[in-house]
């Protein structure tokens, strides 16, 4: 070794090679140094240049599957506006804001807000935890985007940050009234001021404010309200409302309320061996569980308001067909409720406020949002952009019945998929 | 009598801030008003050192903010469950009284909550009295299942009386800022006068302990017969913890409406996060102690908090499922709650062992 | 007027309901003298096992009870021995741990549904008698046939067996009964067992009747404290007829007055006859002087 070493031949080449070696190393460094400079400073220009959305929704707790569901849909819509180069000229970011209850509402955004500094928040499956979000929002004065939410009071309390693009419960009923009125009746061959409802609610506010609602309209259109019945959505009998129904003899049951209860009163309807002829649900009664709980035979005829489903037609929902293919590619499974379409649709209308607006400050959108008039059937859950004191009024449920154990679009007219048609009504029982 | 009431203190089954032991010989007790000032002052120093230090971080003044809350109003709780040995379930009852009876008086007429806040207390404090006189004959779990019923019958109340409560659609106050209004801008503000109504429900409690009711309220726990039997008037005294309790309780509910600004049904009468919370927060800190709330508060409401934020990309429910594993052990390896596990670690050596009314010898005196 | 018939077949049939969550219970509490929160969740738990029996083995439930029941019983045991049983000296740490039982029980529940919910009997709970102008659910018939079977049952178990009457000699007096040679220790897990393999086999019974979610035993709680209460600690018959009460009174409240206020209505009655006769219909009278001081 050290023969080698002194051999001037090599020992000079190795002097050579370790100058150009250090030559070659502080190239190396510098080189290094560069790129990584370069990359950090992308990075921080690419941080700058994202456009963070906060997501209010619940994601733990007995509420997760349906927060993650609207999240998805909110998801697809990023996805999109990012392969076009994103917003504003930046790529658009969701960070998810986990409120399971209303005071989980506040902190979360406030988190949102302060830590990682959203631009505004987009929200939210449950109406109570959207009040206080929003509210909170409001004070950081950021946008409120409420795409599911249907409480009144949320936008009745004229809060200036806070935009629903999505129906509010007052759609429940109208679409619910007007399938009573323009599907119902003359399937039963009679006349409005003919026809006697029963209307069967849960009795929390969500309940409580559409059945009130649709007393009134059905009211208004001559039709006679028999019975007005409120339940707990936690009740283990509702043989009393039924009994005091049967003697009613009711056309029409409409009931509004959440998954257990409406199960409950199917079954109870059909131990009392009570037969309205028409049976019309509003907001669930469309899952696997109603179809379990009662069999397909008892529930064939059965309509049920809600958000619109993926059957609509392409001319009523451009892009609904699209939007299926796109939630089964990323998330391999079906959509496990239409929530996620509305959510999505209501976000594009989000992206193209902002984008007019040329900004995400309240004050902007607002000013934008106000002047949208863009016709129903753009987007594909059926939704224009209207917005009268910041509620779109070009949002709207559809009603859908199972047919063969299966969810078909029946309402409005232009919704309905080519090929499929009314059935069982009055309902052969 | 002076010894009987030294017994009664005997048997105490908490500790307090020192050692509660009596001299074989003499039966002066060690605490005096002036070394529990000291102790009160110190230990409010520790209490708002939190506050103190975590004001400029909002994502902690809300959860400090509110462990305050939680903790002050779980003071409360035990003074008639901890101190009486009265479980009470039904301690929501008061604290929605609080809650609704200020939004109400807010948002009708004006009236500031500074103003309302200790009218509205007495007002619950006379509730409490009427529905615990007839109550109070039960023992036991029979009781703790009767205020249970009261929580239930005003949910149902609650939801439809909706001219006085909002119903389901619960009352929601606008935001006025103003320290008139209790509304502040300034979340740490929120945070500070939560630390103050936490000392003031500790303060309360430490008052109570070490007057007559307070011994009174430990004589019923540990035998309600033989305190009978010495003349205590079981029933006034049952009332009087209840009615104080009830009065903290409230004004806690009133705190907690000005802070969130939404209150409705599910919120204030869901037993796990109101009803039940408050027993639980006292439960784990220590019951019977002056402390345990307190310690009970400012553990489990930080941790479910940091449950839930961590695991909410996990399946739904994994954290309260954790919560509820961890309570389980809790409840068996703290069988006297956190504060329990300092005495048995640091309590002094001459700590009367638990005695049973069978070991305490006739006349008197530690065993 | 002419419903009355009607309203009281519905409320007896509810009765057998609640009589049936509730007998478990009973025996629960006036053994082991505790408030079980998580009462709720054992039947809750047998009725996602007989929903796992029927959807994956296609096994209705008014057989695959047979296992589901025990089944349960056995967990019952285990929560007697590990969490009941160490916890005897502090019974507000028993409160506490049933709590965090609940929790636990109700949120890995809901883990594994993720929140769905779900329901059988599509096919066969549709049968209903029809008597004349009365209709009755034949699944709730069967729930009220087992009760009262099971009640029938119970009484000869506590009454002419000698473990049966270790157990009411526990439930009288615990010093007495160890002074006797009864083991007491043993006694409760044998009780705790029987009460959760009631719990499980309401469970198995209520599956066809309701939607089955990770919450769904905290409807019944209530009215099981409040049937346990009105009829009496430690008596069978009493748990029985409390619950027929119960549901009659809530039927004609909800038929006559309004069905929202019907669980108010009940829960106030509930609270005159703690008031009045604490002791229950058909209890042991001066068995609300019970205090925490029993459980050493």
């Amino acid at each position: 070794m050290k023969k080698i070493m002194n051999d001037p031949k090599i020992t000079s080449s190795t002097s050579h090679s370790t100058a150009t070696g250090l030559r070659m190393g502080c190239k190396a460094v510098l080189h290094t140094a560069l790129l990584t400079g370069l990359l950090a400073f992308s990075g921080l220009t690419s941080a700058q240049q994202t456009l963070k959305i906060g997501a209010i929704n619940p994601y733990s707790g007995p509420m997760a599957l349906y927060g993650t569901e609207v999240t998805r849909g909110y998801e697809l819509a990023v996805e999109e506006i990012n392969k076009k180069g994103g917003l504003l000229g930046k790529k658009v970011e969701l960070i998810r804001g986990d409120a399971s209850t209303p005071q989980q509402g506040i902190a979360t955004v406030e988190q949102l807000a302060n830590n990682d500094k959203v631009d505004l928040f987009l929200g939210t499956y449950i109406s109570a935890i959207s009040l206080t979000a929003s509210d909170t929002a409001a004070r950081y004065n950021k946008l409120y985007w409420e795409t599911n939410a249907v409480a009144q009071n949320l936008i009745d309390r004229g809060l200036p940050n806070f935009i629903r693009s999505g129906p509010d419960s007052a759609a429940f009923s109208t679409t619910s009234v007007a399938t009573i009125k323009y599907l119902v009746a003359p399937a039963l061959k009679k006349e409005m001021k003919d026809l006697k409802v029963w209307i069967e609610h849960e009795d929390s506010i969500y309940g409580s404010s559409i059945a009130n609602s649709q007393k009134i309209s059905l009211e208004a259109l001559g039709a006679k309200v028999v019975m007005m019945g409120a339940h707990s959505s936690k009740s283990i009998d509702m043989n009393d409302s039924v009994l005091r129904a049967k003697q009613a003899n009711p056309d029409v049951l409409l009931q509004t309320g959440y998954v257990p209860d409406g199960s409950l009163l199917l079954r109870t309807i059909r131990d009392q061996g009570v037969k309205p002829p028409a049976i019309v649900f509003v907001g669930t009664g469309d899952t696997k569980e109603t179809l379990d709980a009662l069999g397909a035979d008892f529930i064939e005829g059965l309509l049920v308001v809600g958000y619109p489903k993926y059957d609509i037609s392409e001319a009523y929902g451009p892009g609904s067909k699209a939007y299926l293919k796109a939630y089964r590619a990323k998330y391999n499974a079906e959509p496990l409720a239409p929530q996620s379409m509305a959510a999505y649709s209501g976000t594009m209308i989000l992206f193209d406020s902002i984008k007019t607006a040329g900004s995400t400050e309240v004050d902007k959108v607002r000013a934008v949002v106000e002047k949208m008039d863009v016709p129903e059937s753009t987007y594909p859950s059926g939704y224009g952009a209207k917005f009268t004191k910041l509620q779109n009024v070009r949002s709207n449920f559809t009603t859908a019945q199972w047919q063969a154990g299966k969810m078909v679009t029946v309402f409005p007219k232009e919704a309905i998929s080519p090929g499929a048609a009314l059935k069982n009504l009055p309902r052969k029982q | 009598m002076n010894k009987t009431k030294d017994a009664a203190d005997t048997l105490s089954k908490g500790g307090t801030f020192a050692d509660q032991a009596i001299d074989a010989d003499s039966s002066k007790l060690i605490e005096t008003p002036k070394s529990l000032s000291f102790k009160y002052l110190g230990c409010m120093v520790l209490l708002f050192l939190p506050v103190l230090l975590l004001a400029r971080y909002p994502q902690w003044i809300n959860i400090v903010a509110f462990t305050y809350l939680m903790g002050a109003v779980a003071v409360a709780w035990n003074i008639i469950g901890g101190f009486g040995g009265q479980f009470s379930l039904g301690h929501g009852v008061f604290f929605s009284i609080g809650a609704y009876m200020t939004a109400a008086l807010f948002i009708n007429y004006g009236l500031s909550p500074w103003i309302t806040i200790f009218p509205i207390a007495l007002v619950a404090g006379l509730v409490s009295v009427l529905i615990s006189w007839p109550t109070f004959r039960l023992r036991g779990p029979f009781f703790a299942i009767a205020t249970l019923a009261f929580n239930e019958v005003m949910f149902v109340l609650a939801n439809h009386f909706d001219s006085l409560t909002g119903g389901p659609r619960g009352l929601m106050i606008p935001f006025k800022a103003g320290f008139a209004n209790m509304i502040f801008t300034e979340r740490s503000y929120y945070a500070y006068l939560m630390f103050g109504f936490a000392a003031f429900s500790v303060g309360v409690s430490v008052v109570v302990r070490y007057s007559r009711l307070g011994y009174y309220l430990l004589a019923v726990r540990e035998d309600e017969d033989c305190a009978r039997a010495c003349g205590i008037n079981v029933l006034n005294v049952k009332l009087s913890g209840m009615a104080i309790s009830a009065m903290l309780t409230s004004m806690g509910g009133t705190l907690f409406t000005m802070y969130l600004r939404y209150i409705d049904p599910p919120t204030l009468f869901t037993m796990s996060d109101i009803g039940v919370k408050f027993a639980l927060l006292s439960l784990i800190g220590g019951i019977g102690t002056i402390a345990g709330p307190i310690l009970g508060a400012a553990l489990i409401i930080p941790f479910e908090n940091y449950l839930r934020t961590e695991l909410s990309n996990g399946l739904p429910g994994s954290n309260l499922a954790v919560l509820g594993f961890l309570m389980v052990l809790a409840a068996l390896f703290m069988k006297k709650g956190i504060y329990g596990l300092f005495q048995e670690k640091y309590g002094k050596a001459n700590k009367p062992a638990l005695p049973t009314p069978m070991s305490v010898k006739p006349g008197g005196g530690a065993t | 007027m002419d419903q009355i018939l009607n309203v009281l077949i519905i409320g007896l049939l509810l009765g057998g309901i609640y009589g049936l969550v509730s007998i478990g219970l009973n025996l629960i509490f006036g053994v082991v003298r505790i408030v079980n929160f998580a009462q709720g969740e054992l039947v809750m738990l047998g009725m996602y096992g007989s929903y796992f029996a029927y959807t994956q083995f296609n096994i209705s439930p008014y057989l695959s009870f047979l296992v589901v029941a025990p089944l349960v019983g056995l967990i019952g045991i285990v929560i007697q021995r590990f969490v009941i049983q160490p916890l005897r000296a502090e019974s507000n740490m028993q409160i506490f741990a049933t709590f965090g039982l609940l929790m636990m029980f109700q949120n890995i529940m809901l883990m594994v549904t993720k929140g769905e919910a779900y329901s059988i009997g599509g096919e066969s709970s549709r049968w209903s008698l029809s008597v004349g102008e009365l209709s009755l659910s034949v699944v709730r018939l069967i729930v009220f046939v087992a009760v009262t079977l099971i009640t029938v049952g119970l009484h000869i178990f506590l009454n002419k067996t000698l473990t049966g009457k270790s157990i009411r000699a526990v439930t009288q007096d615990k010093l007495g009964a160890r002074a006797m040679g009864i083991n007491v220790e043993r006694t409760y897990l044998l009780t705790f067992g029987i009460g959760a393999t009631l719990a499980g086999f309401a469970g198995a019974m209520l599956t066809p009747i309701y939607s089955i979610t990770p919450g769904v035993g905290g409807n019944f709680i209530l009215a099981a404290f409040a049937v346990v209460v009105l009829g009496g600690l430690g008596s069978v018959w009493g748990a029985y007829l409390g619950g027929l009460i119960v549901g009659v009174v809530e039927a004609l409240a909800g038929y006559y007055i309004d069905p929202v206020l019907r669980s108010a209505v009940w829960f106030m009655i509930f609270l005159v006859v703690l008031m009045v006769r604490p002791s229950g219909l058909l209890g042991m009278v001066g068995a609300e002087e019970v205090g925490f001081r029993e459980q050493n």
